[in-house]
């Protein structure tokens, strides 16, 4: 009933479902604060999950984008694993300053993104932040291309703290998403998975409810 | 860890009894998250309800036409922000949930955008994962809370076990009464058949609790991260009371009610949310815990809450009568009927809920029976060394302070024609106390005893009572429809075989034979003063719930013929009035004389949070031949399945002779349908002997 009007007149063009992961501390929230809603803050870690909306227009299409963010300690783990399922967009954020939450990323995040990911083409970026703290860097830019191109992601460095590269780094992202016609298939504003309208007429229903 | 800092604490008046939860921050995150989902699930379950076609175990023969949703417009999908939506912010259903279990606020748009907007299935083995992965330091601590209230929840289910057993002998004897008024109500034929007499009796709980696990696994299996889940839940006797410990606590969450909602959400109500329950029901069969426990729980909480309100008002006993209730007004812990009904406390023969004035004792000698292993005084004590929040007055507000009795008399007059409208408790001691109402409607009786006798050995675990409603004339009128019956023109029909005719063609809107025409027009004048009747019944009956008199509690509403009627039109009355969505949990009506089009299905439908049953018979001829008028043509609910997505039908052809059989066979249909499932099931009926 309620969503017919947006089916009539969607008020955007796609809907995007893009995920935060990576290490806890390495700032996740912070960009998403920052992009969202251009602050910054003294965050306290995230609990299980956590979800933003953000309209934006990019390459002349308007775009709904569903950011969720994961918390990143490892006792969230398991319960994060079920937010990949259908995201177009997987963020991997390390830290510039901690060696270990780059070398997390091969151990543990990329890994998790081929176990849980249900998206062959589902679009991956690297994103090295905190490069205010330019004297405490020990992960170069050099080691984030590497990884980059081995793992076949975007890469950009940012930092959430001074609005570097933030905004680019979702950019990026979508436009490569907007480039992909699978991915721009599902985002479709009203049609089939889109994570808000689950369950169009379609045989969805039958298996969702068996639970 | 210390829970309860000042902002949750607030709403929580006997902090004394916030003992320390048994789960981890954690833990508590994902037994929130597992609500949510629960919730959101129950409502998407509204809709669109489970074909369990492919159930294979017990060999169901159910025949419930989960009209498959293709149903855009019945689907209430949107972002999180569809205030539709269960879990959305402003239905006030998991915000306080979320508070009471200490979830930092800031993790609740997540939660609530995660069970709105992903296919649920998903999420639920992880969560469940988390609630029995996590263990922390003080494990041997939590080990024992939580051993002590598993084995309390165990000592509660045997007692209740041991109600049922006795219950069960009492059923015995109603089954001769049975006998009895069929052979009163049938003297020369015998449409009515009697089968109740003729069952062996049969145990469903194995295939019930076969069937519970069944769908357990099977949507476990579904998770797509299953490498262990299967595991997780094989390891049963340490995790049952991790189970055990999350469910206790999701329902004093639930039951509980923080006043501060009262500002932010106008529509907020106090007590125990119908969907709740409902949301409790999936969880418990996600958990693969059996639901009897969750009643047993549901006891445990009223009971606690019960002392702890006793001890509060003994320890406030100082201070003046007026300031007590200016106190508790201010907490907002005060149920709306209580506030409107103050002064129908007096009255008796209503729905009397166990009233906060009475207090506690007047509870006592009922749980004394129930709970010989623990006593119910041991209550509060378990409850907070188990880490129960539900100490709170609040609670105590939700099922039943208002304790408002109802008198049908004075009902009556404010609505105008209906003379007999009257609520009684039936069953021993009628389950009082329970956290769920059951309102049983007889619409078919020979004499005032038919208002009662069929319910009377109903196995259930609701606080129940039968409504009783203008005898007169459903007496009147049923007694000129078996007249009709056994009259020598009908019996004529009836050896030809005419009726199985006359009902096709009542079905297809032809013709009728004109010799049924005349016969049946001495029945009309009365049958149509008894739907009149039952529309205003079922408004009255919709002012009670909406009045609270039930306490706040869940209401389960079963009727038959003009008693489903009457349902019917309480949740068309309820639609109507506004946002009433969480008073009712299932609806079963049984030959009711609802027709098809024109009566708006769907709204009555989503006045019931759990199932909607409409139980019919094709070959109910009486109904067809009584109920035709001009609405044969738009179908008529008590001879043919409702096509609208959410509402189970099942087929009792087989097992109804003719519309006066449900005065006898009401209870076992009821019970085969197992209603404390939350899937359609219509288990089979052995065959009966002779």
């Amino acid at each position: 009933m309620m969503d017919s009007s947006s089916l009539s007149q969607p008020e955007f063009d796609y809907l995007f479902k893009l995920l935060l992961i990576g290490d806890s501390g390495v700032g996740k929230s912070s960009l998403l604060l920052r992009f969202t809603s251009d602050s910054f803050d003294d965050l306290s870690p995230t609990i299980g999950v956590d979800f933003k909306v953000k309209m934006v227009t990019i390459g002349g299409k308007k775009l709904k984008l569903a950011i969720w963010d994961t918390a990143g300690q490892e006792r969230f783990r398991t319960l994060t694993s079920s937010y990949y399922r259908g995201a177009q967009g997987i963020i991997m954020v390390y830290d510039v300053t901690r060696r270990e939450t780059f070398t997390n990323l091969a151990d543990v995040w990329a890994k998790e993104i081929d176990l849980y990911s249900t998206n062959q083409d589902c679009i991956k970026m690297l994103v090295g932040n905190k490069v205010d703290k330019e004297s405490e860097r020990v992960v170069t830019k050099k080691e984030g291309i590497d990884f980059a191109r081995e793992y076949g992601c975007l890469f950009l460095e940012c930092s959430a703290k001074t609005r570097v590269n933030v905004e680019q780094c979702f950019e990026e992202l979508v436009l490569k998403i907007l480039d992909t016609p699978s991915l721009l298939a599902e985002g479709s504003a009203g049609v089939k998975n889109n994570i808000f309208k689950q369950k169009p007429p379609q045989a969805d229903a039958s298996t969702s409810s068996c639970c | 860890m210390p829970i309860g800092h000042g902002r949750s604490g607030r709403g929580l008046r006997s902090s004394s009894m916030m003992a320390i939860s048994t789960l981890s921050p954690t833990q508590k995150y994902a037994a929130g998250a597992l609500l949510a989902l629960a919730l959101r699930q129950a409502q998407i379950q509204q809709t669109q309800p489970l074909d369990d076609d492919d159930d294979p175990d017990a060999g169901t023969r159910d025949r419930c036409s989960s009209a498959s949703a293709s149903s855009s417009t019945s689907s209430s999908e949107g972002g999180g922000d569809d205030s539709s939506l269960w879990t959305h912010e402003s239905r006030g259903l998991l915000r306080p949930v979320f508070r009471f279990l200490d979830i930092d606020p800031k993790a609740w748009p997540g939660l609530e955008e995660t069970a709105a907007s992903s296919i649920i299935k998903h999420h639920v083995g992880a969560y469940l994962r988390i609630i029995f992965e996590e263990d922390d330091e003080n494990s041997s601590e939590r080990f024992e809370k939580e051993l002590a209230l598993a084995k309390a929840v165990d000592a509660m289910v045997m007692s209740l076990e041991a109600a049922l057993t006795s219950a069960e002998e009492s059923k015995e004897k109603d089954h001769k009464h049975g006998h009895d008024s069929h052979k009163r109500s049938n003297s020369g034929t015998s449409y009515c058949k009697n089968f109740g007499a003729t069952i062996e009796p049969f145990d469903t709980s194995e295939t019930k609790n076969s069937k519970a696990s069944f769908i357990a696994e099977d949507s476990l299996i579904q998770f797509e991260n299953v490498h262990d889940d299967k595991e997780m839940l094989e390891d049963n006797s340490v995790k049952y009371q991790r189970k055990v410990a999350v469910l206790y606590e999701l329902l004093s969450a639930c039951v509980a009610d923080t006043p501060q909602d009262n500002k932010k959400t106008s529509r907020f109500r106090k007590g125990y949310d119908a969907r709740h329950r409902v949301a409790l029901r999936f969880l418990a069969t996600w958990l693969d815990v059996k639901w009897i426990k969750m009643v047993a729980m549901e006891i445990m909480v009223a009971c606690s809450a019960m002392a702890a309100a006793k001890a509060e008002e003994q320890s406030q006993g100082s201070g003046s009568e007026k300031s007590k209730w200016a106190r508790w007004k201010r907490g907002g812990i005060i149920g709306a009927a209580a506030l409107t009904g103050g002064a129908l406390l007096a009255v008796t023969g209503g729905l009397a809920a166990p009233a906060i004035a009475a207090g506690f004792s007047a509870l006592a000698p009922t749980l004394g029976t129930l709970v010989p292993v623990i006593g119910a005084s041991g209550f509060a004590a378990i409850a907070s060394a188990a880490g129960s929040v539900a100490g709170s007055v609040a609670v105590a507000a939700s099922f039943g302070a208002a304790g408002a009795g109802l008198s049908g008399s004075k009902m009556a007059r404010r609505i105008g024609s209906v003379e007999e409208f009257e609520f009684k408790p039936i069953g021993d001691n009628h389950n009082q106390g329970r956290l769920a109402v059951g309102i049983l409607v007889s619409g078919f009786a020979f004499e005032k005893e038919d208002f009662i006798k069929p319910w009377e050995g109903l196995e259930d675990n609701l606080e129940r009572y039968v409504l009783q409603w203008e005898s007169k004339y459903i007496i009147a009128v049923s007694t000129a429809i078996q007249d009709w019956i056994t009259s020598r023109v009908t019996t004529e029909l009836m050896k030809q075989g005419a009726m199985m005719t006359v009902l096709s063609t009542l079905v297809s809107a032809l013709a009728w034979p004109a010799v049924l025409l005349a016969a049946t027009d001495f029945i009309d004048s009365k049958w149509t003063m008894a739907i009149d009747r039952s529309d205003k019944a079922g408004k009255l009956l919709a002012e009670v719930l909406l009045k609270g008199l039930q306490g706040n509690r869940p209401v389960t509403l079963i009727g038959f013929s003009l008693g489903a009627r009457v349902i019917f039109k309480c949740l068309r009355q309820l639609a109507e009035s506004g946002d009433n969505e969480g008073l009712v949990e299932r609806v079963v009506l049984l030959g009711a004389p609802v027709s098809l089009k024109g009566e708006q299905w769907e709204t009555a439908r989503k006045m019931v949070a759990g199932r909607f049953v409409n139980v019919y018979s094709t070959n109910d001829w009486i109904l067809g031949v009584t109920f035709r008028a001009s609405l044969l043509t738009q179908g008529l609910a008590g001879i043919q399945a409702v096509d609208v997505p959410g509402i189970e039908n099942v087929d009792v052809t087989d097992f109804i002779d003719g519309h006066s059989s449900y005065l006898s066979g009401v209870q076992q249909i009821v019970e085969q349908l197992e209603l404390d499932t939350y899937y359609p099931v219509f288990s089979c009926i052995p065959i009966i002997s002779r």
